[in-house]
């Protein structure tokens, strides 16, 4: 079986301290998305199956609707557009104080004290976000959606 | 409904003097004294948004915008004679309309004529929708019945729409148009148009553009000496989405280039488009980049027309949202509106430069919310005076006005 992860990833989950998988418990990828962004649609059975993946390790996958529409609409929409991952409420949103994406999708990692430890610009590949984790030291080394 | 002056200038101080210290735009530093923002009563009702303004050829300033309420939409306008609106005048309304934050109505008026589009929707999906413009009969004193401007009887989007009067009764009216990408069975890619059309509503001639664009930001179109431009967000096989220029020279329109090799790559939607102002041969395009995620609101000045352009001037950087428009002023400096967004602070700027693109001033106009449901701030001059709307969000929101006079500075 081929490794799920380039070993770019798995060396630099090696290397991180083992301490900081307590910490992942309340890491958040945070995913803005809107319905009208074909990439933002193209990368959600991708998100699924990540928040899936990284359930187990306490990293958590959330949504943000762009739109801001109300929250039965967007409700309505995330149904529609196949999202599984809870969707933020207002509120929620306006809490953790983010930067307006200047580009849809935008994806932000959250550190457990609701920093932006990284900031992914359009659509993204479970590759490219499991980099990110890896180099921000999470333990995530292995876990994938990947099937073999 | 009178003038009355507002808070904004302490603000603007307060702007300025934090700009001083730490953003790229050298606000103050002219030594001229500062420009004061005028807040305009608004004709505009509550629940009001999605205005624009612009000016006849006597400079009448037009202010337009779009209500909602019970499902139903209704586009507006207002005309201003420099001290009094007039009553608001109802364009169109309907309840099958496509009202979005982005893509939003335009209202042109040249001459006596007049000339308004909306966006109608076309199909079950949520962003299947045609574009549909009304032209004015003066001698009725009435709004024609809406014209379908894309005739392919396809449902998909079709939207962002620029404007201009290429002569006496004739107006170029460019949009977004989806037609490909509901090929199958791969989606092509979204292409932008552009059509002539008659002050009747006759169409006299239609092309293609471009064959492959940016899906979802604004295009902008202005008039030059040698004939009419369109400005847009391009997008290269690789995702490259770099602003571009075609013009139309003798009858043909050139082939598509870029105004400058940011080399932003993304696969998304900027949802940020370009603004572009001509004068003679003079055009100036002002435009939102964000290469190596490092925001950018840029400006670039062409002397011939739109076929070569000056290395970019940075207006904003990294605090800046973009959300731009650009307008020239008669004494042939610039004027370019941006959103500047400290923490969660954002604020409609106005920044000034020469006819060369050197620095002048910058003046923060209102506060506004950065959020998508403030919308795109617009801007429009009349001689030396720039007309500048935005959206107050609220309970209710509305439509704001404001003019900044730059006579005698």
């Amino acid at each position: 079986m081929k490794p799920a992860l380039p070993a770019a990833i798995l060396i630099a989950a090696m290397l991180c301290p083992v301490s900081q998988a307590e910490d992942a418990a309340t890491w958040r990828i945070v995913n803005f998305w809107s319905e009208w962004c074909a990439p933002c649609r193209k990368e959600i059975p991708m998100l699924n199956a990540l928040s899936r993946s990284l359930e187990p390790l306490g990293i958590s996958v959330v949504g943000v609707n762009f739109d801001e529409d109300p929250r039965a609409v967007t409700l309505e929409i995330a149904a529609r557009l196949g999202i599984a991952f809870p969707t933020l409420t207002g509120d929620e949103v306006a809490a953790l104080n983010l930067r307006p994406p200047e580009a849809m999708p935008t994806t932000v990692i959250l550190t457990p004290a609701n920093d932006v430890a990284a900031r992914l610009v359009g659509l993204q590949d479970e590759e490219a976000i499991m980099t990110q984790l890896a180099r921000l030291g999470l333990p995530i080394a292995a876990t994938s959606s990947r099937q073999p | 409904m009178k003038a009355k002056k507002i808070l904004v200038p302490r603000m603007a101080g307060v702007m300025l003097g934090v700009f001083g210290l730490i953003c790229p735009v050298a606000a103050g530093e002219s030594g001229r004294d500062a420009v004061t923002p005028e807040l305009l009563a608004s004709p505009a009702p509550a629940h009001s948004h999605l205005s624009r303004v612009t000016s006849d050829d006597t400079g009448t300033v037009y202010l337009s915008w779009v209500t909602e309420r019970d499902g139903l939409a209704e586009f507006a306008f207002a005309s201003w004679d420099g001290s009094d609106w007039s009553d608001a005048a109802i364009i169109s309304e309907g309840r099958d309309w496509f009202v979005n934050w982005a893509d939003f109505p335009r209202l042109s008026v040249h001459g006596d004529g007049k000339l308004a589009h909306w966006l109608r929707r076309s199909g079950s999906s949520s962003y299947d929708y045609d574009v549909v413009a009304s032209f004015y009969d003066p001698s009725r004193q009435r709004w024609r019945d809406g014209t379908l401007i894309n005739t392919d009887g396809i449902q998909a989007e079709h939207g962002f729409v620029a404007m201009v009067p290429t002569g006496p009764y004739r107006t170029l009216i460019t949009w977004l148009d989806g037609r490909r990408t509901k090929s199958e069975p791969e989606p092509g890619p979204m292409t932008l148009r552009g059509a002539e059309y008659a002050s009747t509503g006759e169409r006299l001639d239609e092309w293609e553009l471009d064959s492959r664009v940016c899906d979802c930001c604004q295009t902008a179109a202005a008039m030059t000496s040698r004939g009419p431009i369109v400005v847009y967000r391009d997008r290269s096989p690789h995702d490259i989405r770099d602003i571009a220029i075609v013009r139309q020279i003798e009858g043909q329109w050139t082939e598509p280039q870029t105004v400058h090799d940011d080399g932003w790559q993304v696969a998304g939607c900027p949802v940020n488009g370009p603004a572009v102002a001509a004068r003679e041969n003079t055009v100036v395009v002002v435009w939102f980049t964000l290469r190596d995620d490092l925001p950018a609101v840029q400006l670039a000045v062409s002397r011939d027309d739109g076929e070569h352009f000056t290395a970019p001037t940075l207006i904003a950087g990294a605090d800046t949202l973009g959300r731009v428009d650009a307008t020239l002023l008669d004494n042939g400096e610039i004027i370019a509106s941006w959103l500047d967004l400290r923490g969660t602070d954002a604020h409609v700027m106005l920044s000034r430069y020469s006819a060369d693109a050197e620095f002048i001033d910058t003046v923060a106009v209102s506060p506004i919310l950065a959020s998508r449901r403030s919308g795109f701030p617009r801007i429009h001059s009349v001689g030396n005076t720039v007309y500048v709307t935005w959206t107050q969000v609220g309970d209710a929101n509305r439509v704001k006005v404001a003019r900044v006079r730059y006579d005698g500075f």
